[in-house]
């Protein structure tokens, strides 16, 4: 069955996301939302009689990490690579919540 | 305990979250070490979610996970998976928490809590696994997020494994949501769970709030944050009963709602409207196999279960013989009353002891700032002081005075009893007959009212038993000077 979203859950959608959308972009963003739903709906026609599900197939107990502590010696490299560093720490936008 | 008076009936469900005492984070092996630490130095390319790292849940979580689950009733889960809690907020790096949501790794249980009207017990709906968020630090001068030009983040905290821990809504009143805290404090402790210290924030309480309907309905739920003490969980959910009646009384309605609670101003703020679940667009965490755990590992994790709170306090009844208040104070910390028991265990009278541990061993602490594991009097010596207190060898004064010798200078028994000079003569005989005249002399008009047959309640008697023994600075066994006192009193 194929899905479909409006106006209204597309502006909901980009508030869960915290996206801000100006009016004119709105019907824009929900012909795309509805683009890649039909694609899935396309998909989902496809026959798949005798096709095995696809299952998580365990042959043993997943393994679990024992708890030691190891240093990651190359951390200043993120430091590098981060948009934006205030002295130690990682520097992001306001909280657009917030604003 | 407190009751807070409400026009409607009070309901309240907690959402406990605990840090577990784990070294390494949950899905990676960087230090869980963070107080005091250099920001964004216990990091590594898997908790701050550089792509094509792949996360490997901790051994220790799970048991611990399982454990305070297993203190808490629950049934431990053979098969519980993760989920991405999404959400957009830089205290993780991911734009997700990764969180058991749909199967967690116990569910069920209860609680036993000393409630406003006895005993109660509080239904637990499940215990989950989490990554804890990064520190947000908002550089404004007050503090505060409104109003910042940006947010700086620390990460060293991000993907420290948290359980939480979800009442039902089973609590009627703040005093008793205190309670609930306490106990579970307690419970986390004993498993060697989590430290559960409020301040440093290993242990933190979200506290769901309504006030039912004329009908008897649930009402409006109002989640409280942001409650960092003991007496801030009762204060906040005092003043949010308050508001919530006042509220209602004056026509209005109660809004679903996340409310801050600022303590210094005592008030709870709205901080945002409650995000439903679909918001979070859970899905399942596919870099993650499920934890499976065995009947067997189950079966283990039972096994290593110590005794718990309510047992020790049983026992304590039992082979102690004590009081409700005296099992209660000595088994709060399990550390205490292995204390206790090893002074008994070295041969101390149990009610004696458990009065020496309760009285003057937590005086001692709490002057020295303390804890009882740092307590440098042996429970060996404690017990043979005690002994000597029971056998009237040393009177109770002597023997205070002797604790705080062995405490202050860590010398030996023997050393700190003659230091106090209790090994002196011991006062009694025509001695003590002759400080009792002294006594007497100085306060002949007291002893004229006592003689005169005025003093019915023997008050003026033990006004000067107790100057006797004061003179005597110690050495006066207190039962000998109370009969040759009435001796020479011709009562």
């Amino acid at each position: 069955m194929k899905m479909s979203v409006d106006r209204e859950i597309t502006l909901r959608m980009a508030r869960a996301a915290q996206i801000r959308v100006a009016p004119e972009d709105v019907d824009h963003m929900m012909d795309s939302i509805n683009d890649i739903l039909s694609f899935c709906a396309l998909v989902g026609d496809l026959d798949c009689t005798g096709t095995p599900d696809f299952t998580w197939r365990m042959k043993k107990r997943p393994s679990r990490r024992p708890d030691i502590t190891r240093d990651w010696e190359d951390r200043e490299r993120f430091k590098e690579k981060a948009p934006a560093i205030d002295g130690n720490f990682f520097r992001v936008p306001r909280i657009s919540s917030e604003v | 305990m407190g009751v807070i008076k409400s026009a409607r009936p009070v309901v309240i469900g907690l959402e406990v979250h605990l840090q577990l005492n784990t070294s390494s984070k949950l899905f990676c092996s960087c230090s869980t070490d963070y107080i005091g630490r250099t920001p964004n130095t216990n990091v590594c390319p898997i908790c701050l979610a550089v792509p094509g790292t792949l996360p490997i849940i901790n051994d220790r979580a799970v048991a611990l996970g399982a454990r305070m689950g297993l203190g808490l009733h629950c049934e431990i889960q053979n098969y519980s998976n993760f989920h991405r809690k999404n959400y957009f907020y830089p205290d993780l790096p991911k734009a997700y928490q990764i969180t058991q949501y749909e199967l967690p790794i116990a569910v069920g249980g209860y609680m036993d809590i000393e409630g406003d009207g006895g005993p109660k017990r509080v239904r637990i709906h499940h215990l989950h696994l989490e990554e804890d968020a990064g520190k947000l630090v908002h550089p404004t001068t007050d503090g505060r997020m409104t109003g910042a030009a940006y947010s700086l983040v620390d990460y060293n905290r991000g993907g420290v494994p948290l359980s939480e821990v979800v009442s039902e809504p089973d609590m009627s009143s703040p005093a008793e949501a205190r309670e609930y805290v306490t106990r579970l404090r307690q419970l986390a402790r004993y498993l060697d769970v989590s430290d559960g210290e409020m301040e440093s924030g290993s242990l933190r309480v979200d506290a769901n709030i309504s006030l039912s309907n004329a009908d008897g309905s649930l009402g409006t739920r109002v989640e409280i944050k942001n409650m960092n003490s003991f007496k801030s969980i009762e204060r906040a959910l005092e003043y949010e009963i308050g508001r919530q009646n006042k509220v209602l009384a004056s026509g209005g309605r109660i809004i679903q709602e996340t409310r801050l609670w600022d303590d210094s101003e005592g008030v709870t703020r709205s901080m945002r409207n409650k995000e439903t679940a679909s918001d979070y667009r859970y899905y399942p965490e596919m870099d993650l196999a499920p934890i499976v755990i065995t009947d067997e590992e189950i079966e283990k994790f039972k096994e290593d279960i110590p005794e718990l709170p309510w047992e020790k306090r049983e026992r304590f009844a039992r082979d102690f013989g004590l009081s409700k208040e005296e099992i209660s104070v000595l088994t709060e910390q399990k550390e205490l009353a292995a204390y206790y028991e090893g002074v008994v265990n070295a041969g101390a009278p149990p009610e004696r002891a458990a009065n020496w541990v309760r009285m003057e061993v937590l005086r001692v602490i709490n002057e020295a700032g303390c804890s009882i594991t740092g307590f440098g009097v042996k429970p060996a010596v404690l017990a043979e002081l005690v002994r000597k207190i029971e056998n009237r060898e040393l009177s109770n004064t002597v023997g205070k005075d002797v604790l705080d010798l062995l405490v202050k200078d860590g010398c030996s028994l023997e050393d700190a009893i003659n230091r106090s000079g209790a090994s002196s003569a011991k006062l009694t005989g025509s001695s003590l007959d002759g400080l009792i005249a002294t006594v007497m002399e100085a306060n002949a008009d007291v002893v004229g009212v006592i003689k005169s047959g005025q003093d019915k309640k023997g008050g003026k008697a033990k006004f000067l038993h107790g100057l006797i023994m004061k003179e005597s600075r110690g050495q006066a066994d207190p039962k000998e000077a109370a009969e040759a006192l009435s001796r020479m009193l011709e009562l």
